[in-house]
């Protein structure tokens, strides 16, 4: 695990997350790229990769946000924890494997952000089965979009490296 | 065995990441009535992040808007105009009702209303928790924007300015959000209540009107303007519509549309003068 990549990653994400939020006032649609960061964190490292993009992203959020600093760090430790741990037990390289586990990953996350919040407020804040499908759905559709992107990059890059070994081996010779 | 190592690593730190953020949590909980430093401290702090994804957003916006979609400038001018002679004729007519308004003030010795002095700001950022309803906007204390102070759009109340601002950006709640809330008074009958925001639930925005009982009249399409009781919200703005009216046990159950849609929410005034807590009535 290279810390400074994970927190470069983390830091993206809620950079893309504040970006994006703007178009969102009011809620519609619902998304959160923090967590897609730190469960492609989780997965492309390791668990304790999961649990430091989980601290920072979730707190930076937290701050961002006014609301009690902590609530969605602990939320996303727990899950980024979890996704890591679920990536190092079982080999899950497809895409679409991952898009998955990004989908338990946001409900898990939303229920733990519930939970949470019901214990610090006292009561049972409201939970929209709609909004937790919209958010679902959106993460998802970004995560599978994030690992095909972070998959084919290597490709891409050797692709030009080769091409442009070729011209220079074409130019000499 | 390294892996058992690595293991018992990722235990612990799992174990101080949590015991860290409860710890975080409860900090905050304990003082929160009295002051978060916490929170005050850190939104200053990183209140540069929503201003860069704010002034991005804008840059990608103005680059758009100017260089790419510009094929339909010269409808929308033209649209624009015919707009604003409309509005020119509103406002003329609207400033004969004032100027016979403020006559009869007169008439009838009473204190004239002046309109309240406004602040225009940007909206530069939502918030990026999903769920919670706050805006920020690209005025702060520097600009003398201070606690609780009322924020207006061109259709009626948006919020109020929330904690305290940083130098450069303010952060508001909406009164849509679930925690908001603002003295009312209904349109017909002048009965007050209060007007508490629900939140975007079932993806829906919508505002509840508290405390009116059951002996009052209250009619579907009745608007509800802000009394100023409160002393927060200058008195006469819309707050909203009313949409549903049902009986309570002692008080009635009023769903209100809010009257600004805060999904184009782009520019918005902050009202920089507290109204007299004692105000009422319709403006």
């Amino acid at each position: 695990m290279r810390f400074p990549v994970v927190l470069a990653t983390v830091v993206g994400a809620v950079f893309a997350q504040a970006l994006l939020a703007r178009y969102a006032v009011g809620g519609r649609p619902v998304f959160d790229l923090v967590l897609v960061g730190v469960v492609f964190v989780a997965l492309r490292w390791d668990a304790r990769a999961g649990l430091l993009g989980g601290t920072v992203g979730g707190v930076l959020q937290d701050v961002l946000s006014g609301g009690v600093a902590g609530v969605g760090g602990l939320a996303k430790t727990l899950v980024g924890g979890a996704a890591g741990g679920i990536g190092a037990r079982f080999v899950i390289t497809r895409p679409g494997a991952r898009a998955l586990l990004v989908a338990g990953a946001s409900v898990a996350h939303r229920l733990v952000m519930v939970a949470l919040t019901a214990l610090i407020d006292q009561q049972w804040p409201a939970l929209s089965p709609t909004d937790m499908l919209v958010e679902t759905v959106v993460n998802t559709a970004s995560a599978w979009l994030l690992f095909r992107a972070a998959d084919g990059w290597p490709a891409i890059v050797e692709r030009r490296r080769t091409r442009r070994q070729a011209r220079w081996v074409r130019r000499n010779w | 065995m390294p892996f058992v190592s690595t293991r018992h690593q990722t235990v612990r730190l799992l174990i101080v990441l949590s015991v860290g953020h409860i710890l975080l949590i409860s900090a905050q909980v304990q003082t929160r009535s009295g002051l978060p430093l916490i929170e005050q401290a850190a939104f200053q702090t990183f209140a540069w992040i929503h201003r860069t994804a704010g002034a991005m957003a804008g840059a990608l916006g103005g680059a758009w808007g100017g260089w790419v979609a510009l094929h339909d400038v010269e409808r929308e001018n033209a649209e624009l105009r015919v707009k604003m002679a409309e509005l020119e004729g509103r406002l003329m007519g609207l400033e004969a009702i004032a100027r016979s308004a403020q006559e009869l003030e007169r008439a009838l010795q009473l204190k004239a209303r002046t309109v309240p002095p406004t602040l225009a700001a940007r909206v530069i950022a939502g918030n990026p928790t999903p769920g919670i309803l706050t805006v920020l906007i690209d005025k702060g204390r520097a600009d003398g924007v201070a606690r609780d102070m009322a924020v207006i759009g061109v259709d009626g109340i948006v919020g109020r300015v929330l904690g305290e601002p940083a130098e450069r950006e303010a952060r508001v709640q909406l009164l849509v959000g679930s925690s908001a809330a603002a003295a009312a008074v209904l349109e017909r009958s002048g009965a007050g209540g209060l007007a508490t925001g629900q939140g975007a639930t079932g993806g829906d925005l919508w505002m509840r009107l508290e405390y009116v009982p059951n002996l009052v009249d209250v009619q579907p399409g009745e608007r509800v303007f802000t009394s100023g009781r409160d002393g927060i919200y200058p008195p006469g703005f819309p707050i909203g519509t009313v949409e549903d009216v049902r009986p309570g046990a002692d008080f009635r159950d009023i769903r209100v549309r809010p009257a600004v849609d805060i999904s184009g929410l782009n520019v918005v005034l902050v009202v920089i003068e507290r109204p007299a807590s004692s105000g009422g009535g319709l403006r």
